[in-house]
């Protein structure tokens, strides 16, 4: 059924094939808290969906009504509900059914039964790979939607096929060829490489270690790359003192020069020409590693917060003296 | 250097008068909002609570009846009791009385987020919860939650989330009962959803996100000391330096790292810092400077500049001001304070701490 099509205008109320049944009124005091000024067509279809609930019927109509239910409010989750129900007791094509969910997600992306229907006729059509190319599609709609990553993220943990996991990473290239930004995509890398269970290698680390430096450098104030390069040290446990090399090619005010006889350094890639330096985060980095030396480090961390809070940073003032106030009590006390 | 932030004043009035003005009705375009109107009218009475305009908005006709109204939406069952979001799945035929109504279907049972939201409004409202069905309550509570420790939004829906762990916390923290609930199975369910940046995903594998990083946060320190289970020093610090990230150079907050500052984002995340004991680290005036930016001329406050309002981002962009308001010569931005880990005024949940638990009588 389509917006435009005329036999959504018609109210149940007159259909001859709905005539046996009872409508339901709502019930509703005489004074309600927020009350929501309905459509006729809503008040109509809901009357008569309490009426279907209410003698327990599941059959092809219903199927109709509750979808005229859920395109005037998809969040309608007890219309949802009895759908599903409906479905298993008609023992209707779930695969059409996913076919129509697919029209339904993309037109209500925001809204969270659409997507947990599409989970549960998932659970019982067992065939996940089609979708992985589905959701690609719809992150063309939204790149962040927060409801389209929980559902690849539960279809690749939930049926968790080799086959599955295998085309990851080139797609969460795709997308951050895109946008490099793009916080989600970067969560998502981090779930692919070290949430399925088995441990990551040293040679993993090392890759990771080297794929999000090179996006760094692409552009080197990007929150999302930098949390995931402490992400990866902290899972694996390798000191921040490892990248110091790298970090501080970022602190320093202008980028350095490449010599021609230099070979490129794939551990400490350069900022991009043009980019915007010093970089605050590579700053909080290095002063990060100075805090863990101890006494000895805090010298070279302090002016460095310091920086940050008069200058590369100033919104986060209050946090940086902070810093400088906690590393200093934890110096004089070690 | 920054400059210094000028702040406009925060018209309370207008705000309040948005809420009142949904709390009479919702205009057809917010027909989705027919299966959460229990928490629409949360936040618009929380509205009032935290601008202390109860008294002078709520008629005391009105204040009966929306009491009513809300005691209306209680149900038992198979399930147990609690509230639901409206009557939308109500009858005329099983209409509520002064006694419990019941639920015989699967389709018209409690929901825990409603639960939680109708409790607080029935605390605004100053309720003397003599209806309250607590057995109930505490059976509706297990009967949400599951296998793996998640609460889901009405039981076997299996939707659980970190916003339902939440609400079962809060819920038995109101009761003063902690018997409806599993904790160490929803503590290993919460910690599955703590990431790599500090904050916690909605559900396990998920994004940080500030929403269920307070929902998260919030049960962690809700819960009582035999129960509690706390963040580690390092964990701790990871999350606060991840909270404080999420201001961006408008002063406000997004949700997630990259992401555009949100009024509603304000409140999660600076709650979150506000339980932690970190809120004074956070830039006090360019918040609110934001959320000056975020008021509609007509009243209520939008999720951003130049977007339409709505109770929830208004309620909540009051409640992150509450927490720490800023200094400013006129006053305005003075609010009610807030209890944070229950996110209600202060008063409201000494009242409610009162009333709802189950007393010897
Ligand atoms: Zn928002």
């Amino acid at each position: 059924m389509s917006a435009n099509d005329p036999s959504d205008t018609i109210l149940f109320a007159e259909r001859p094939e709905w005539a046996d049944l009872t409508p339901v009124s709502q019930y509703e005091n005489i004074q309600p808290l927020a009350p929501i000024f309905y459509k006729p067509e809503y008040k109509d279809a809901t009357d008569y969906f309490r009426g279907v609930v209410k003698i327990g019927e599941m059959s092809p109509r219903v199927l109709a009504l509750t979808e005229t239910i859920i395109r005037l409010n998809p969040a309608h989750y007890s219309a949802w509900q009895y759908r599903y129900q409906t479905l298993l007791a008609t023992n209707s094509s779930l695969s059409a059914e996913l076919e129509l969910t697919n029209e339904l997600t993309k037109a209500y992306i925001k809204t969270y039964q659409v997507w947990h229907h599409r989970r549960l006729l998932l659970t019982k059509l067992n065939d996940p790979v089609p979708e992985l190319a589905f959701i690609e599609d719809a992150l063309t709609l939204d790149a962040k939607n927060y409801h389209t990553w929980s559902y690849r993220q539960w279809l690749l943990a939930h049926y968790d096929r080799a086959e599955m996991w295998a085309g990851e990473l080139p797609f969460v290239e795709r997308l951050l060829e895109e946008d490099v930004r793009n916080n989600s995509a970067w969560h998502h890398r981090f779930f692919v490489v070290f949430e399925r269970g088995a441990e990551a290698g040293e040679d993993i680390v090392k890759r990771e270690l080297a794929f999000a430096k090179e996006k760094i450098a692409l552009a080197p104030n990007n929150n999302s790359a930098w949390n995931y390069l402490r992400g990866v040290l902290d899972h694996s446990h390798v000191p921040y003192a490892s990248q110091t090399a790298f970090v501080k090619l970022y602190v320093s005010a202008s980028a350095p020069q490449t010599g021609t006889d230099e070979v490129v350094d794939l551990e400490n890639p350069l900022p991009a020409q043009g980019a915007e330096l010093p970089c605050a985060a590579a700053i909080e980095f290095l002063a990060d590693i100075y805090e863990a030396e101890g006494k000895a480090g805090l010298s070279r961390a302090v002016p460095l917060w310091k920086s940050l809070g008069d200058e590369h940073d100033t919104i986060r003032k209050k946090y940086w003296e902070y810093r400088i106030r906690e590393a200093t009590a934890a110096a004089q006390t070690s | 250097m920054s400059k210094p932030v000028v702040i406009p004043p925060l018209t309370q009035k207008g705000h309040a008068a948005h809420c009142n003005r949904c709390l009479a009705g919702l205009p057809a375009s917010l027909l989705d909002l027919d299966g959460s109107r229990m928490a629409i009218s949360f936040y618009c009475l929380g509205t009032l609570d935290i601008t202390g305009l109860v008294d002078q908005k709520i008629t005391d006709t009105d204040r009966e009846s929306w009491k009513e109204w809300i005691w209306d939406q209680q149900a038992g069952g198979v399930y147990g009791s609690g509230f639901r979001p409206g009557p939308f799945m109500t009858t005329t035929e099983n209409q509520p009385s002064q006694h419990l109504a019941t639920y015989s279907n699967d389709y018209s049972t409690p929901h825990i987020i409603m639960t939680y939201c109708a409790l607080l409004s029935l605390a605004i409202l100053r309720d003397d919860f003599t209806k309250l069905d607590r057995k109930g309550l505490l059976q509706f509570l297990r009967s949400c939650q599951g296998a793996d420790g998640s609460f889901s939004t009405i039981p076997g829906a299996g939707d659980g989330d970190l916003r339902m762990t939440y609400c079962a916390f809060a819920i038995s923290a109101l009761l003063n009962d902690w018997s409806g609930i599993d904790a160490p199975r929803a503590f290993a369910y919460l910690r599955r959803c703590r990431t790599y940046e500090g904050g916690y995903g909605q559900s396990p594998t998920c994004e940080a996100i500030g929403g269920p990083t307070y929902c998260a946060l919030a049960s962690v320190y809700l819960a009582p000391p035999h129960l509690a289970m706390p963040l580690t020093p390092a964990e701790r610090k990871q999350t606060t330096r991840w909270l404080l990230q999420t201001q961006n150079e408008t002063g406000g907050l997004s949700g997630r790292t990259g992401k555009l500052a949100d009024a509603c984002y304000c409140f999660w995340c600076s709650a979150s810092l506000d339980i932690l004991g970190d809120r004074a680290l956070l830039n006090t005036p360019a918040m609110a400077a934001f959320l000056a930016s975020c008021q509609f001329n007509f009243g209520g406050i939008a999720k951003a500049p130049g977007t339409t309002p709505d109770p929830y981002h208004t309620y909540l962009s009051l409640a992150a001001v509450a927490i720490a308001p800023p200094e400013t010569e006129d006053g305005s931005w003075r609010l009610q304070p807030l209890n944070t880990l229950i996110n209600a005024t202060t008063d409201t949940v000494k009242w409610a701490k009162e009333h709802i638990p189950a007393r010897a009588y």
